[in-house]
């Protein structure tokens, strides 16, 4: 979610009208899915929520929006194109590597410190966020009046050339570039497993750039002195550069900028760029109505859809549309419904309650579980509630076990947390460990999942979801945890169960057990081992048991 | 409360110390009077006569130098250095004196110093002379032992030459020990000078205890029972409770229960094709990296469902397959949709529960533990429950999803104001974003929702729309649970889990 700055005084005269801050908060940043958060001095600050339209993301944009829902502007924006005469000359193998690239000329421009920082921002942002990080889309910006066209996109050897970049003062290659300079460092990955890298240059071999990595100190330096620019912008996809595109030289546009297009010669194709043909699209009232629920006339559908800066033409109840090309977020009629209902307000809508019947019910293990949770406070047990993430060290070295597959965190925050348990006991003691020097008996429980490997289920793993309960005191010991267990399966209406003595080095030898239902092991039962206890710097004893509950329902089903 | 009342209402206790008291007794004495009592017995009774406001307990907190573990076996036969000296006369072997190893090194450091005897090494032994000033000394008690006779004395009464003592005895090994004392003293008030003085006897016929036998043979009959002092304190009792923060989603439970939703649940371990895909997040959305979610290194990928779905999935998300839609314009990929990775937010248990198929009209809410790359502070869990759920109907649209977004604000948050905010989330449209004013935190945020995009919808054949929400309910636990810090939602602080009130 872009957060902008953005100047007040800078906003009020782009948009031609004062307008105060409350209404800004309140009502018109509403439009434009802002979030109004804070001011200091003469700087707006503005969550932009609407990650896919890149063309809010400026003070130019926000103002031209804001004009069409305060009926100052309305319909489609208009922006004035020439043919610049300049070429783009796109070389055969850029398809394999960085395929597109799209330019453009803006002339006559005033450049202004307000003008200066919307530029870079919205450059920033579109990189970062519409263009995934530079991945998608880089945008380069150069003084065109050091540059000789025709320019040309091609593809060079690591050490095939060498350029000063911006930030530095050495020629270097785009080898050393991307082993050196930082921003080189910080978006080698972007180029790293291609043989060549691409580049833009003019006709006299000046290089602009090392797209999506850096600009040429000598032309991509924009200053106070700076007239005309010349724009470009690469990526993967046609669609994506050319929005981008868009979006940057409509901001200068809407600035004074005098805009002319570039001719992108493909080895195989043509294209000029910028593109503000406006797109088309179709969508019925009926349908329009049917998701806002609004029921609005054919007329006030015109008046919000020009307000969100629609052309608009309505015949025989489908509304024909045309919208402006740099937005590429609209995939569907149901965007436009959203733009409808933002322009109507949605605080001007009266909620209705839904009349839907339906039984609601909670689900049937989840009662069960619950079921279990509400017996142990009977037996004087404190429920926890606790993390399932953990580390192995806690599942298997503390607990005197040998290693077994569990799930493991690839990108762990800590290595604290870089497991999810397959167990729950283990928790248990390390909240003894918390809780030394609490009053003693401490009996705990908790129900809480687990996951396990099962290398024969979909997510290739199980949640289990288990009782454990423990406690320490100075004269617990297996028949209390026997007792508690006893309890709460014949609760459940389960008396025949089995236990039978098992091997679990968690556990004194000799003093735990395994229960066994209908031939089904559902829980480990016992003295919990001194050498656990030491490792978890506990000097009480503590008894414990574990009881699958996942697996108990399945029985009891 | 007259007299005859409080005597009525004394306990057996009170009844047996009464008569030991005296003006200023301190409690020391007082439990050497009261032979058959403990001590916990004496100290309850005096506290009780103190509620009846009988006595004054007065407390002095005073620091006593008393003796140690060795100080005691030293003050019965003697120092080290006095032992040794004793045994050395002219010439005499060190080996044959009895005396301790760590008992000789310390003595003989002391009597050099003080020149009480000449050491010399021969190559049988070492050898200790005693000198004229050690002769001296074994006559003279020394300053350290007149010390340790004194004990126990308070800090504060010590002479200048006990400081001394005490100075150097504090060097040795447990010889003398601080201990901070209450010295508890016993002041009868002026109710309690009278009562002292009253036969208690005359008002003593009252019975204590209900027995089973008395009940048996009817022996309470015409007797009366002794009073008590209903006011008073008792320990407090540990049992075991629920967990706060579980009773309160539980409470939401029976909530959403009653608006006719129906539970859904979900594995903690889901494959990206549900966390993401299925939501019409196209594969490669910010939200889907590594900062952003966590990903797995064991295992690393699970199987997908069934053709018919993922093949709907990747047509919606390359080209909108038959929704209408111009999709994402991508090369959808399996492998990509395949990767495991813990839950990162309760929309995968929606997208699970209508892959699964619904029947229309549904409602159905989720509570989903959710994984995120934080880092664990008072504002941020590593893990945390969301509250997540749908309703599809062909009645549904964005009037009714504010509607149904104005009664969850009122009867799960007690708002008494609503407010909407235009928002974006990848699977719905329109989205929405809701703030609840609450009558006491003012303004929170509650929530996001909105109409899922059809070409999630219709991808899993659901044909009518569906509005979907999710409420962020911790700050309204944190507020009914009083704690300014979320990690006491997973509390592992059992003082307070024992204490805390439930909501």
């Amino acid at each position: 979610m872009p957060k902008l700055d953005i100047s007040y005084k800078d906003l009020k005269q782009l948009f031609g009208r004062d307008i105060s801050i409350r209404e800004l908060e309140e009502e018109s940043l509403l439009f434009i899915k802002g979030e109004f958060d804070g001011i200091d001095n003469d700087t707006l600050k503005v969550d932009c929520k609407e990650t896919n339209r890149p063309d809010l993301w400026s003070t130019e944009g926000i103002a031209r929006q804001l004009k069409g829902n305060h009926g100052i502007e309305k319909g489609i924006p208009q922006f004035k194109l020439k043919p610049s005469g300049i070429k783009v000359k796109v070389e055969k193998g850029m398809e394999k590597i960085r395929p597109y690239i799209v330019a453009a000329v803006a002339r006559d421009i005033k450049i202004t410190e307000d003008l200066l920082i919307q530029m870079i921002q919205l450059q920033e942002k579109v990189c970062l966020t519409y263009g995934r990080k530079r991945r998608e889309a880089a945008i380069g910006i150069y003084d065109l009046d050091k540059l000789s066209p025709p320019i040309f996109y091609k593809a060079v050897a690591p050490d095939g050339i060498k350029f000063i970049p911006l930030e530095s003062d050495k020629l270097m290659t785009p080898r050393e570039i991307l082993q050196r300079h930082p921003k080189g460092i910080e978006y080698s990955h972007l180029l790293e497993s291609f043989q060549k890298y691409p580049i833009v240059m003019d006709s006299k071999n000046e290089v602009a750039s090392m797209p999506p990595v850096i600009n040429s100190d000598y032309t991509g330096k924009v200053t106070d002195k700076t007239k005309n620019l010349f724009i470009e912008v690469t990526g993967l996809d046609k669609g994506v550069v050319m929005t981008a595109l868009n979006v940057v030289v409509a901001a200068l546009s809407d600035r004074g900028a005098k805009l002319e297009s570039v001719e992108i010669d493909y080895p195989d194709a043509r294209v000029i760029s910028p593109n503000f043909t406006p797109k088309k699209a179709k969508i019925s009232i009926s349908y329009i109505n049917k998701i806002s629920g609004l029921n609005l006339k054919n007329s006030e559908i015109k008046i919000l859809l020009e307000k969100a800066r629609y052309n608009v033409k309505i015949t025989n109840n489908i509304v024909e549309l045309e919208y402006p090309s740099y937005r590429q977020d609209i995939m569907h009629p149901v965007d436009i419904v959203e733009d409808i209902i933002i322009a109507y307000g949605y605080n001007s809508i009266e909620p209705i309650i839904p009349e839907i019947s339906t039984v609601g019910d909670l689900d049937e293990f989840e009662v069960f579980a619950e079921k279990v949770r509400n017996l142990l406070p009977g037996v004087g047990a404190q429920e926890l509630l606790n993390f399932t993430l953990t580390n192995k060290d806690m599942l298997f070295k503390k607990m005197n076990l040998e290693e077994s597959e569990i799930v493991e965190i690839a990108n762990p925050v800590s290595a604290l947390w870089s497991s999810l348990r397959n167990w729950n006991i283990p928790s248990l003691l390390e909240f003894f460990t918390k809780n030394v020097s609490q009053e003693y008996p401490q009996q705990i429980y908790e129900v809480g999942d687990s996951v396990i490997i099962d290398q024969k289920a979909e997510t290739h793993t199980k949640t289990i979801k288990r009782l454990a309960w423990a406690e320490i005191n100075a004269d617990t010991n297996y028949t209390k945890a026997r007792q508690v267990l006893d309890y709460v399966l014949r609760s459940l209406g389960i008396s025949d169960y089995t236990v039978e003595d098992a091997e679990h080095n968690s556990f004194i030898s000799g003093r735990v057990g395994c229960v066994l239902i209908k031939g089904r092991k559902v829980a480990y039962i016992g003295e919990i081992h001194p050498q656990v206890l030491d490792n978890f710097n506990l000097k009480m004893p503590v008894s414990a048991f574990e009881l699958n509950l996942t697996d108990l329902y399945e029985i009891l089903e | 409360m007259s007299h005859e009342d409080i005597i009525s209402k004394l306990h057996p206790l009170e009844r047996k110390v009464l008569p030991l008291l005296e003006q200023g007794i301190s409690f020391d004495t007082l439990l050497a009077k009261a032979t058959s009592m403990k001590e916990i017995e004496l100290m309850r009774a005096l506290q009780w006569l103190e509620n009846k406001k009988v006595i004054d307990l007065k407390v002095d907190i005073k620091e006593v130098v008393d003796l140690d573990e060795n100080g005691k076996n030293y003050l019965a036969e003697g120092l080290p250095e006095r032992r040794l000296l004793s045994q050395v006369k002219k010439n005499t072997k060190v080996a044959d004196i009895d005396i301790t190893k760590d008992e000789l090194s310390a003595a003989l450091g002391i009597l050099r110093k003080k020149a009480a005897i000449t050491i010399e090494k021969k190559s049988e032994g070492l050898f200790l002379s005693i000198t004229p000033a050690g002769e001296k000394s074994l006559q003279k008690e020394s300053l350290e032992e007149s010390f340790l006779k004194k004990l126990p004395i308070e800090l504060k009464d010590l002479k200048d030459e006990d400081k001394f003592a005490l100075e150097s005895l504090k060097q040795r090994k447990r010889i003398i020990k601080t201990d901070i004392r209450k010295i508890r003293t016993i002041f009868l008030t002026s109710v309690g000078k009278e009562i002292i003085l009253k036969d208690l006897k005359k008002v003593s016929s009252s019975i204590d205890r209900l027995d089973p036998a008395m009940l048996q043979t009817s022996s309470w009959k015409n007797k009366s029972f002794r009073k008590f002092d209903v006011s008073i304190n008792v320990p407090k009792i540990i049992a075991g409770r629920r967990q706060p923060y579980l009773e309160f989603l539980n409470d939401i439970k029976r909530k959403l229960v009653g608006l006719g939703f129906k539970e859904m649940t979900g594995p903690l371990i889901e494959s990206e094709f549900y966390n993401f895909d299925v939501l019409f997040q196209p594969q490669n959305h910010p939200a889907r990296t590594w900062t952003d979610t966590y990903h797995l290194k064991y295992p690393t990928h699970g199987i997908l469902p069934d053709k018919k779905i993922v093949n709907a999935v990747k047509s919606a998300h390359e080209n909108g397959g038959s929704t209408g839609s111009t999709g994402w314009h991508y090369n959808w990929n399996p492998e990509i949709a395949k990767q495991l990775m813990p839950r990162a937010h309760g929309t995968a248990l929606s997208g699970r529960q209508m892959a699964k198929g619904i029947k229309i009209p549904a409602k159905y809410f989720g509570i989903a533990r959710c994984y995120r790359p934080d880092v664990l502070d008072a504002t941020h869990l590593i893990e945390f429950n969301q509250m997540e759920g749908f309703v599809a109907d062909d009645t549904i649209n964005f009037k009714t999803l504010l509607g149904m977004l104005k009664q969850f604000a009122i009867e799960i948050a007690g708002a008494t104001e609503v407010r909407f905010y235009p928002d974006y989330y990848p699977f719905t449209e329109p989205s929405v974003q809701i703030s609840a004013k609450h009558p006491k935190l003012g303004w929170i945020e509650l929530g996001g929702a909105g109409i899922f995009r059809p070409e999630l919808t219709e991808a899993l054949g659901i044909k009518v729309p569906v509005m979907a929400w999710g409420l962020g309910i911790d700050r309204l636990a944190m507020f009914k649970l009083g704690i300014n810090d979320i990690r006491y939602l997973f509390s592992s602080d059992l003082k307070w889990l024992r204490e805390v009130k439930l909501v």
